[in-house]
């Protein structure tokens, strides 16, 4: 290695660097600015100072979009556990079980669009659903599903889900096969049934990936949109029942032309993710440090 | 050990009789979890490959639900083809999606290399500072990146608005700076004796070792764009210059109370899709593996 700086390093890193500034650094200075304007994208922007800001506080649907993104967070949990344990499955030495790994990472390669759609024709009125549940004679009448706003944001859950835990599996999968075999040995020897050796050396082993999941999973999460906007349309179902900040953002700065308003939307949701991710290491520091 | 040996042949054979007749019942049952899983990830799919078939005298929905239809047709699929330009979004779909693959894990190889086994001022300050930039959500930029590209690029509609605002993938910089770290340093050292370039290394020796990383990084990134919705249907407004997430939602609005046809859409989505990870599903399911170690 010369002793000279050297441009070489910084040749390499020119393309990625130039794409991150044009599509990741002036948009966040630019949201920033357009935060504190009156902008409806045609006409050029005009400051109003603290004004976006002091009605987003006052706006209830903001709060109600906030706060369904924060229930969705409870897909982070649900995520872990059952892709760590179809993982521990689908880890098993048997005949064609890349079969079965591959059909259940199907729903991810199929994208959430499709995915949406075709669970739209199962929850619709006049769909699956409702039909099972005649059959079993669990209801008399088909049930609308999808209008009722109490069951829109778990149907999005559901969705997320349902999409993502093929994905998870994969990545805890890969976790497994890491874990050397004679730990699983050493904690029979010590008299460990089948779910005990799991529980104290599948699940500890897999840490870091627990931890990466965690992290994606949960900023995905906060970042919702294509499921509500697919289930329930731009207007997230019946009284915003469905709306997340992202979908409020997207229907303010498109649907209505407010990019000012937007933007602040967007930096309330910049926030929060901020916070919950220095909140997430701390957590994730003093789980390391106990261990 | 010693124990084992001194025991008598007789009893272990009926163990090991015991043992293998525990272990097929052990394997049968957890075929059946595997099986039942299976059925709750596919029955959407099922669901609507049936309804996909329906004939207009078989109806949409009936107690007890009907799998098979009594009248299959292909009419739905017929109709589904003639109004919607399916064969536009599948192309517009390839062709952002190729371009933007390769565009993503070149640039991601190319900085990846330097992270990975160069020495220089600012190194590891600008590896956090693009760590760091995964946490910014991604419809932050979405305002400021929609005006850029009407007032600025002027690509709004055209394929390349898709390409180009997702060329770097800091996640795949760090799965290919974990690859490149892998290699032994002698290598490059070799090839710098030999009197090759820092480019030259990169190409003809790091890059072709870590293929199956590249491979990873190429999937992770064909998966996120083949099926990206947000900024498509933000970008892509004309119906003929739409892909294919973008376009199914037309199926959507135009297919209301056309069950059968919004079936027979979802399936001509998702059967080329599935082909394809038919054939490499290996790679699918391996790309991830290289991605988080410990």
């Amino acid at each position: 290695m010369t002793k000279r700086l050297s441009l070489t390093p910084y040749l390499f890193l020119t393309p990625a660097l130039l794409g991150i500034a044009v599509f990741v650094l002036y948009p966040m200075a630019a949201v920033v600015y357009y935060s504190f304007t009156d902008y409806n994208i045609i006409t050029p922007p005009t400051w109003v100072g603290l004004k976006n800001y002091e009605h987003l506080f006052r706006d209830t649907v903001f709060v109600k979009a906030l706060s369904h993104s924060l229930i969705y967070l409870l897909v982070t949990p649900i995520l872990i556990v059952l892709s760590i344990l179809l993982a521990i499955i689908v880890n098993r030495p048997l005949r064609g079980i890349h079969f079965f790994r591959a059909l259940y990472y199907l729903p991810v390669v199929s994208g959430t669009v499709a995915v949406g759609l075709a669970w739209s024709l199962v929850l619709n009125t006049n769909g699956l659903l409702n039909a099972l549940l005649q059959t079993l004679g669990m209801i008399k009448e088909p049930v609308q599903w999808l209008a009722d706003p109490s069951l829109t944001l778990m149907f999005c859950m559901m969705l997320t889900v349902w999409t993502g835990v093929g994905f998870y599996m994969m990545i805890f999968l890969a976790g497994l096969q890491n874990i050397p075999e004679e730990l699983y040995d050493a904690a029979m020897i010590d008299g460990c049934n089948n779910l005990q050796k799991h529980w104290y050396i599948s699940v500890p082993g897999l840490r870091p990936q627990i931890t990466f999941v965690a992290v994606i999973s949960s900023l995905a999460a906060l970042n919702v949109f294509s499921e509500p906007f697919i289930l329930f349309g731009p207007n997230g179902g019946i009284l915003d029942s469905g709306t997340t900040v992202v979908l409020y953002l997207w229907r303010v700065a498109f649907r209505l032309n407010h990019a000012g308003y937007a933007s602040a939307v967007a930096m309330g949701l910049l926030v929060i993710t901020l916070g919950f991710s220095i909140l997430q290491i701390r957590l994730i520091e003093r789980g390391t440090e106990a261990n | 050990m010693a124990q084992v040996i001194t025991r008598t042949h007789a009893p272990l054979d009926v163990r090991s009789r015991a043992i293998r007749t525990w272990k097929v019942i052990e394997n049968l049952f957890w075929y059946i979890v595997l099986i039942g899983v299976a059925i709750v990830a596919a029955f959407p799919f099922i669901w609507v490959l049936a309804m996909s078939f329906k004939g207009p005298a078989d109806p949409v929905v009936s107690v007890p639900p009907q799998f098979i239809p009594q009248h299959p047709t292909f009419e739905n699929y017929v109709r589904v083809w003639k109004l919607l330009p399916m064969a536009s979004f599948f192309m517009n779909s390839i062709v952002a999606t190729a371009s933007n693959v390769i565009l993503n894990v070149t640039v991601a190889a190319l900085a990846a290399y330097p992270f990975a086994k160069m020495k220089f001022p600012g190194r590891d300050a600008i590896f956090y500072f693009l760590l760091a930039t995964l946490i910014v959500p991604m419809a932050l930029a979405a305002i400021p990146s929609f005006i850029l590209a009407v007032k600025v690029f002027h690509y709004r509609d055209q394929l390349i608005s898709l390409v180009l605002p997702n060329m770097v993938s800091v996640f795949n910089i760090f799965l290919l700076r974990q690859a490149f770290k892998a290699v032994p340093n002698d290598l490059i050292d070799a090839a710098k004796m030999d009197g090759a370039g820092e480019f030259r290394i990169w190409w003809s020796v790091l890059v072709p070792i870590v293929r199956p990383s590249l491979a990873a990084a190429a999937i992770n990134q064909f998966v996120f764009m083949w099926n990206e919705f947000f900024w498509a249907q933000l970008m892509l407004p004309t119906m003929t210059n739409r892909t294919l997430p973008v376009g199914l939602l037309a199926l959507q609005s135009g297919f209301v109370s056309d069950s059968r046809g919004m079936a027979a859409g979802v399936v001509i989505t998702v059967v080329p899709i599935i082909i394809f990870f038919a054939l490499l599903q290996r790679q699918f399911t391996q790309g991830l593996s290289g991605a988080v170690k410990g």
